[in-house]
């Protein structure tokens, strides 16, 4: 009796998101797959008619920028890794009682909000702005080098942009690691590489797993970046989709685009799970 | 799963025309109030208030919500596209978007149709050019705000010669200094008049031609990015050299910086009107219209004209700009009161049927997806 009212409590505590997930994913989810197989235009009206043409075409005509896209999230993500991994790992083993003043400081930028922050690095990485007049009129760099509207200023944004989503599931999986494994392992003779890569590196995969995926479908999504900082040769797959829902007005190709990326985001995050294993990732 | 899927499809669009004509507007009382959405800096403001708004409160005890809210027509259009589909009225009385939009939106029976009896300021003061134009004849959804000219602005400084021509932005010289238009209408049309063609008669084809030349242009690596409003500053910050331009905001530019320059194109410029328009099921129509009135009186329309430097829709606004201490430069800028000379270079875009507009949107996505 008392099991099973545990059994529906349990139940009813789960409501609430599945109700949310059901009004606010699943259904807007059928509706964009629907509108994927439909052909006509936005006067007109749309209709149904299986036209999976849609996926094939706009595949065909998008291809680069999805692949683009792909790779950018691919470098963002080892970029973000390496970058965030040394800081959180120094935060979480010496940070001692100021680690959480060190992860605010961490945060701190990310208080601005998005638009915002990568609407300053348009005025740093300007031709002739802080940071690159500065570098020529010091003669350190060519008089004609630019960084915005280049691939390395897209890059540049996401990487920052997307660091602490990378960072702090690092540093969970970090900061719970229990240091009796790392005496053990020096008991043990072990050395300390060895002991970096025989306990603390497996330990913290969970956290590099979770942050991997946090960084990588936002950024193969993301636009704002290629939109601000990069140009005609740095247009992301999330630009094209953009364009085609509000200025073709072309819904069916933006949703089966939308899909399209979708799925290609699933294979590598699948991938990905398959080459680390899965009962590392359980913690 | 297919009869699921195929349950959700999208309703058409466009509005029935003939319910929206018996619906009419949804009032003809004065409210007093009027929400009006408009883009930013595009209207007079002194010591952090909009005196035109102001004196229209004075004059017609008309409260006025003024929400600088549209970045750019196709934005706002789709932050409003859904409501204005289901017939709901959306939060404005009174918009002001682009000629073009205004066609798509009365095609698809978006806009109140104009009570012109309300709008005797408009018939007497407004210019002859902005009366029944090829986006809206007869003025039946809409009458202009201000206009502008699209060209090609300059630093002349660092170019080191007159530019003159669409083909200067295509000088390998100036490679990765040169500044295009996201703005599908604006870089299409002018590369067609570069190419000698009619706008009114351009077909397919000749919009191919100008895919091609894009294309060429991004691959010589000329062009630095295409822009979209943020294109000033890139010319302020001198990352480019040499763009596509609005006159508008090349007006306000010089005064920061002498040497930029804006020139209508030997080949052709572009007129674009912003146009006054009433979303359909507004709840202030009425309060809409009065407003429009309000706004033809010549010293409005010389406040107003006089603060954003666009081109003025009342042509007696530039005498009483002439008389005013200190908006003498304004009244004598051709970039504000064009002359005869510059009328004669301008065109006006095609009028483009829903068929076209997609087929010359996917032809100028491959020129910005790269």
């Amino acid at each position: 009796m008392r099991e099973k009212r545990r059994r529906r409590v349990a139940y009813f505590l789960i409501l609430p998101g599945v109700a949310f997930l059901t009004v606010f994913f699943v259904v807007p989810m059928f509706t964009m797959l629907s509108t994927s197989f439909q052909e006509g235009t936005f006067e007109g009206g749309f209709t149904f008619t299986g036209h999976w043409q849609n996926y094939t075409e706009s595949f065909a005509a998008f291809d680069t920028q999805i692949y683009r896209s792909l790779l950018y999230g691919l470098i963002v993500t080892v970029a973000t890794l390496l970058i965030s991994f040394p800081m959180v790992y120094w935060i979480a083993f010496r940070g001692g009682r100021r680690k959480n003043l060190y992860l605010l400081l961490l945060l701190l930028p990310f208080f601005t909000p998005f638009i915002i922050r990568t609407l300053a690095w348009k005025q740093i990485l300007a031709d002739n702005g802080i940071l690159l007049g500065s570098l020529k009129n010091a003669g350190l760099v060519p008089e004609d080098l630019q960084l915005l509207a280049t691939s390395t200023a897209v890059l540049g944004g996401l990487i920052y942009n997307f660091l602490p989503f990378m960072a702090l599931p690092l540093y969970v999986a970090l900061e719970r690691l229990d240091h009796s494994l790392l005496d053990a392992a020096s008991d043990l003779y072990s050395t300390r590489r060895q002991a970096f890569f025989k306990v603390t590196l497996p330990l913290a995969m969970p956290g590099v797993f979770a942050g991997s995926l946090l960084t990588f479908i936002p950024s193969v999504g993301d636009f704002i970046n290629a939109e601000l900082l990069g140009s005609v040769n740095t247009t992301m797959i999330g630009n094209v989709i953009q364009r085609e829902f509000q200025t073709n007005l072309d819904f069916p190709t933006g949703s089966a685009l939308s899909f399209v990326l979708m799925i290609g985001i699933l294979v590598g995050v699948f991938l990905y799970a398959r080459a680390l294993g899965t009962e590392d990732l359980t913690g | 799963m297919a009869a699921f899927l195929a349950s959700c499809g999208i309703e058409g669009q466009s509005q029935d025309a003939d319910s929206e004509e018996n619906a009419g507007l949804t009032t003809d009382q004065v409210n007093g109030t009027l929400n009006f959405a408009n883009w930013p800096l595009y209207i007079d403001r002194a010591k952090g208030e909009n005196p035109t708004l102001i004196d229209f409160t004075e004059a017609t005890d008309i409260e006025v919500n003024y929400d600088e809210v549209i970045q750019a027509n196709d934005s706002f259009f789709g932050t409003i596209r859904e409501p204005l589909a289901n017939g709901d009225p959306i939060d404005y009385d009174l918009i002001v978007v682009t000629d073009w939009l205004i066609a798509r939106m009365g095609r698809l029976g978006y806009l109140e149709e104009l009570d012109h009896s309300k709008l005797g300021n408009f018939d007497a003061n407004a210019g002859a050019i902005y009366k029944d134009p090829n986006y809206d004849p007869g003025n039946t959804y809409s009458i202009p705000w201000q206009s502008g000219i699209t060209g090609i602005a300059y630093n002349r400084a660092l170019t080191g010669r007159d530019f003159t021509s669409m083909s200067d932005l295509f000088d390998t010289e100036f490679a990765g200094k040169i500044g295009m238009f996201t703005e599908m209408r604006d870089t299409i049309s002018l590369m067609l008049l570069l190419n000698g063609v009619e706008l009114d008669s351009a077909t397919i084809e000749d919009v191919e031609e100008v895919q091609q030349q894009l294309l060429q242009q991004v691959d010589d690596g000329i062009v630095r990015q295409y822009y979209g409003n943020e294109y000033a500053d890139a010319l302020a910050r001198e990352d480019i050299v040499a763009t596509i331009a609005w006159s508008g905001d090349v007006i306000q530019l010089t005064l920061d910086n002498p040497d930029l320059r804006f020139v209508v194109p030997d080949d052709g410029g572009i007129l674009w009107v912003d146009n006054m328009a009433i979303p359909q099921n507004a709840v202030n129509p009425i309060d809409a219209h009065e407003f429009m009135n309000f706004v033809y009186q010549p010293d409005i329309a010389a406040q107003i004209v006089g603060w954003v430097n666009y081109i003025c829709p009342v042509p007696d606004a530039q005498e009483i700009l002439a008389d005013t201490k200190g908006y003498k430069p304004v009244a004598e800028s051709p970039l504000v009161f064009p002359t005869p000379e510059m009328e004669t270079k301008l065109h006006r875009y095609k009028v483009l049927d829903e068929d076209e507009e997609q087929e010359w949107n996917d032809l100028f996505q491959q020129v910005l997806q790269g």
